[in-house]
Formats: C-alpha cells, sequence, structure tokens
C-alpha cells in the first residue's frame, strides 16, 4: 500500500514527536509495508483513519505494536558504524588520554538493552584490538542488561546466525568468530568482557546502582516509554556516566527535549550526548 | 598561525598560477551593467543570452528546489523577473564561479567539491530563516561560494594538498588546521586572494575568508555565522568531500552559534537531532541539483 508523501510526513511527526523517532524519507517504503500490516490487524480502512486511531485514547497501546513493527527487534554485530567509528576515532581515546592522567586506567561500558548481545560483544572485539596499543593494561569492564531472560541466556551462550554476524570486518571475523553447521560461534576470549544481568531500566533502586560508566548504549527502547518515563529513566544514565562519558541512542532516534544536561557533539553519520 | 602571514603566503600562491581562471566576460558585464540605477531586464537579458551556458546554468539553479517557483520557468526574461534584479548579481556571481572551475583534474572529485557548496548554501538558506536574516538568496550564495579557495587547492597545489587530505583521513584535525599546518596558509585566505582578483562584493570576500572564525567578521557577522554552521553539519552529514574530513562539533562550544543566538533567542530551542535528520532527507535533491547544473547542455528560450 503506497502512502501519499502528505499522509507520510504527517505520521512522521507524530512518531517523532511521541516518541522520539524519525522515519528518514529513504525508509518511506518500509513503513509502508509496516503499516500495511498494523492496518489489517485494527481494521483500519485508511491510513487517515490509522492516524486518528493512534491520536485517539487507544493509541499509547497501538503505538506500541507499531514500534514493534518499525523496529522489528532485529539486532545484529556492527550496526550503528559512524557510532563505532567516531568512538574509535575520537571519544574514547579522548577519555583513555583523561584517564591515564589520573592513573586510573580502567573503562566501563554499558549496553543499557543488550537483546542478544551483539552490541555489548562487538564493543569487546573493537577494545581487544587496542590490548597492546591504547589499551594495553587496562581493566575493561562491559555490561549488558536487558528485562527478557530470554535473550540474557542467548547473550550468554554466544551462538550466533548468519544475518547476526554479516556485518563484521573480516579482521574480527577471522579472529573471534567460528563456524560450525551454519552457527556462528564467538570466542571465549570476547565473551570472558562481557557480564549480563536481567535489569528494568524502569527500577530505580537497581539503576542507582549502576555506576561509573564511560559509555553507555541504549537504542530502540527509549522510543517505548512516555515522556515523563524517558526523562527519569535518561536522568539515571546521566548520573550514572563519569564526567565526560557518553550516551548513545540508535540512529534514528533524537532525546530532543527530554534532559537539558546532555550536551549533544555531531560527528560524521551522527551523534551522542556527552555528560 | 598568524592571520596576516597566512594571508600573504596565500597571495604568493595565488600570484604564482599564470592561467588562473577568469570569471566570464559576460559575467563581469553584468555585474557592471546592475550598478546602473536605469538599466533595464531586457538589457541584462540580451547581454546573458549571449553566453548559453551560464544561460542555461541560470535556468537550472532558477528551477531548483532552493528558488522554488510554483511553476518550471523556462525564459529567460521571466526567471529574471522572477529572481528581481537585486539578485541577479548573485546569482552571475554563482554561475561564473562554476564556470571557472569545471576541469575535474584536481584531488578533490569537482562534483563531491559542488555538493558540499551547494548543500553548504542549501543549509545557509534554512538557518538564515530560521534567524530572520533579512536576504535568503544572499545567505545561498555566501553558502556556494564560501569554500572557493578549496578547489584552487586543489586544482593548483594537487599534491601537497593531497598529503594534507591524506594525513586528515580518519584523524580528527579539522581540514583548516592541517591546511595552516602543513600549508602556511589555508582555503580561507586563498578563497579571499582570488574572489578580490574576481572583484567580488566585500560581504562575500568575508564569508569566504572568515566561515571558520565568524568572530573575525566585521561586515556582517551573521552571515559568516550562518556560512560556519552550515559548514558544520554538512560535514557531519554526507555532504563532506566524500568524508575525507573527520570533524566532530558540540553547538555550545561554536562562536557562530553564539552570534546566531545573540542575533534571534529562539534560536536556542532548535532541534538540532531532527535538523541532521532533516538535512539527511535533503542530501538526495542537493546531489541531484549538482548533477543537474554539470550536465546541463539543452538551450534555453530567450
Amino acid at each position: 500500500m503506497a502512502i501519499s508523501d502528505k499522509d507520510f510526513e504527517q505520521l512522521r511527526d507524530f512518531i517523532y514527536n511521541l516518541c522520539g523517532m524519525y522515519f528518514h524519507a529513504t525508509k518511506k517504503y518500509f513503513l509502508e509495508s509496516r503499516l500495511t500490516r498494523r492496518m489489517e490487524a485494527t481494521a483500519t480502512k485508511s491510513v487517515q483513519d490509522y492516524y486518528l486511531l493512534l491520536r485517539s485514547p487507544r493509541g499509547t497501546e497501538e503505538i506500541k505494536y507499531l514500534m514493534d513493527e518499525v523496529t522489528t527487534n532485529e539486532t545484529y554485530f556492527f550496526r550503528n558504524v559512524p557510532q563505532l567509528a567516531a568512538l574509535e576515532t575520537k571519544l574514547l581515546p579522548e577519555i583513555v588520554e583523561a584517564k591515564n592522567k589520573m592513573g586510573f586506567r580502567k573503562l566501563r561500558i554499558w549496553s543499557a538493552a543488550s537483546s542478544s548481545g551483539e552490541e555489548a560483544y562487538t564493543m569487546a572485539m573493537i577494545l581487544l584490538e587496542k590490548r597492546t596499543t591504547l589499551l594495553k593494561d587496562w581493566i575493561i569492564e562491559i555490561v549488558g542488561t536487558d528485562i527478557n531472560e530470554t535473550v540474557i541466556a542467548q547473550a550468554k551462550e554466544g551462538i550466533y546466525n548468519a544475518y547476526s554476524v554479516r556485518n563484521i570486518p573480516d579482521v574480527y571475523r577471522r579472529k573471534y568468530i567460528r563456524e560450525d553447521n551454519g552457527k556462528f560461534i564467538l570466542s571465549p576470549e570476547v565473551k570472558k568482557f562481557v557480564t549480563f544481568n536481567k535489569l528494568n531500566l524502569y527500577e530505580d533502586s537497581k539503576m542507582i546502582f549502576m555506576k561509573s560508566f564511560d559509555f553507555i548504549f541504549c537504542a530502540n527502547v527509549l522510543i517505548y516509554f512516555d515522556t515523563a518515563s524517558k526523562s527519569k529513566v535518561v536522568q539515571h544514565f546521566y548520573n550514572n556516566l563519569q564526567p565526560y562519558g557518553y550516551f548513545f541512542v540508535g540512529q534514528s532516534e533524537s532525546l530532543h527535549g527530554v534532559n537539558d544536561k546532555f550536551k549533544t557533539v555531531h560527528f560524521p553519520g551522527g551523534f551522542g550526548y556527552k555528560k | 598561525m598568524d592571520k596576516n602571514l597566512m594571508l600573504e603566503r596565500a597571495e604568493i600562491l595565488v600570484g604564482a598560477v599564470d592561467d588562473l581562471p577568469t570569471i566570464p566576460v559576460v559575467a563581469t558585464q553584468v555585474i557592471q551593467m546592475l550598478d546602473d540605477p536605469d538599466v533595464s531586464v531586457e538589457e541584462i537579458a540580451d547581454l546573458m543570452l549571449t553566453d548559453q551556458v551560464m544561460t542555461a546554468r541560470v535556468m537550472k539553479l532558477i528551477n531548483s528546489p532552493v528558488y522554488k517557483p510554483a511553476h518550471e520557468i523556462t525564459s529567460l526574461r521571466r526567471a529574471l523577473v522572477y529572481l528581481g534584479l537585486r539578485h541577479i548579481r548573485e546569482l552571475a556571481l554563482t554561475t561564473s564561479v562554476i564556470g571557472a572551475f569545471d576541469a575535474d583534474s584536481g584531488a578533490i572529485g569537482l562534483n563531491l567539491f559542488w555538493e558540499h557548496s551547494f548543500g553548504v548554501g542549501m543549509v545557509s538558506k534554512i538557518i538564515a530563516r530560521k534567524v530572520g536574516y533579512e536576504d535568503l538568496e544572499k545567505a545561498y550564495i555566501a553558502g556556494i561560494i564560501h569554500d572557493l579557495g578549496e578547489v584552487f587547492l586543489s586544482n593548483y597545489l594537487r599534491e601537497p594538498f593531497q598529503e594534507v587530505l591524506d594525513k586528515i583521513k580518519s584523524h580528527p584535525i579539522k581540514l583548516v588546521d592541517a591546511e595552516a599546518d602543513m600549508l602556511g596558509t589555508t582555503h580561507c585566505e586563498i578563497g579571499l586572494c582570488i574572489a578580490r582578483k574576481w572583484n567580488f562584493p566585500e560581504v562575500y570576500c568575508e564569508v569566504i575568508s572568515c566561515h571558520h572564525n565568524p568572530g573575525r567578521a566585521t561586515i556582517d557577522p551573521i552571515l559568516s555565522a550562518i556560512v560556519n554552521l552550515a559548514d558544520l553539519f554538512c560535514t557531519v552529514r554526507e555532504l563532506n568531500y566524500g568524508g575525507s574530513q573527520w570533524i566532530s562539533f558540540n553547538l555550545n562550544e561554536e562562536e557562530a552559534w553564539s552570534i546566531l543566538k545573540k542575533a534571534s533567542p529562539a534560536l536556542a530551542q532548535l532541534d538540532e537531532e531532527r535538523f541532521c535528520y532533516e538535512l539527511d532527507d535533503a542530501v538526495p535533491d542537493v546531489k541531484e541539483l549538482v548533477a543537474s547544473i554539470f550536465n546541463s547542455t539543452e538551450r534555453v528560450n530567450p
């Protein structure tokens, strides 16, 4: 089903204002196909009807289903390339230099919606490559948390399908991934850097114990939260960071208007939030 | 590095080139004619039509998303009436700069150069509108010509400039800083020398010279600040000379941002994340515009 440009823009603005996720014009076809499914499920006959449904009291529930469709809950290794490049090129060396001066050689990274572990293990691979250079004699701690115990078990297991590993650059793939009968098995060397725990981001009493991180990642989760919860959770992330630490969201997400303490730092192809 | 020393060095480098392109005679004549308060659109159109390439480029620009006429304009006279005499000077300037550097043999591909330039022009116009700047077309033109010096470096100092590009690839060093360090001057001073040679109006000379230090501008600091920000945003959003430069910025630490917020306090509310995403959406339009300008061969009705 094709959506007119006007309908697309109306939906895009509505979703952006509500969830903080921006649909690029190039994703129009994708939104069309996912919208068709939701229109069938809700028996709405036109895009306008569906838009009105989203704006009605039932919309709070429906927007979650729509977000489920459009984020597809998929994740894979080396997903956000501009973010990783910024980290390697500038942000990591900066933090390492600052901490070296203080004689505090420990790096802590948190993948706050770690799902089956791809994001956390991607960081582990990148940092492992620097064990003999930038991060020589450094202690590295990577923590992955998720609300869902099934995905945590998968993350701990460290066995992936071809889709998950398709973006891993060769240099890492050769070293850290072993193929066995169509399954891709992560090397124990990478696994030992990461711990996974169950955590509900809404649970204040647990959030306050997640301390002293240099980098926090939280992709495609805050879009499900209403503004008040989003502000609260983001404030926790802010508190959980070391001074000058960075917080990252997903590729088309925005925290505009959610927290005025973070400073937006732009880099090629993306941006991060600096404490 | 001392700005005067860099300017001296730029003058030497530009002066040493014998075959520096000139802007078309017709453009110079048009710009001069416009100084006459009694000149008519007819006279200007007659003169412009003697240069078909220039005319074709004017028509491409006038029908581009930047000027957005309600219907396609197919005659030059109507285009000039639509624009108004005030803006013809600027259009003549832009099209002649495009014409002057059309050999694609430099260290930076010509298409990448113009994609960045037109991108900065477009974003300058958007920012100008947001800050309530009175002349949107001036902001657009200033954006298009701000990196004039870069084409010179790319074409006439090809090898040393290539070394600069190699050095900054994947390193967080700004191009302008690496130029100062390795060449003893930058594209800002080089661009200024060329713009003066071509008798550009002072306000454009200033943008070319000050778009990396808008605080130094004295004629129109707001214009230099607009182009500076547009340049930063384009450099992080795919209109970046094919990714040759790795930069990062935080608006609150940018001089341009302070200048513009002072002029228009409401700007502090800018949704910069969405601004970036919208810019991503506009990138294909910019690329298409550049492709159409450089492949414009069709003739135009008088």
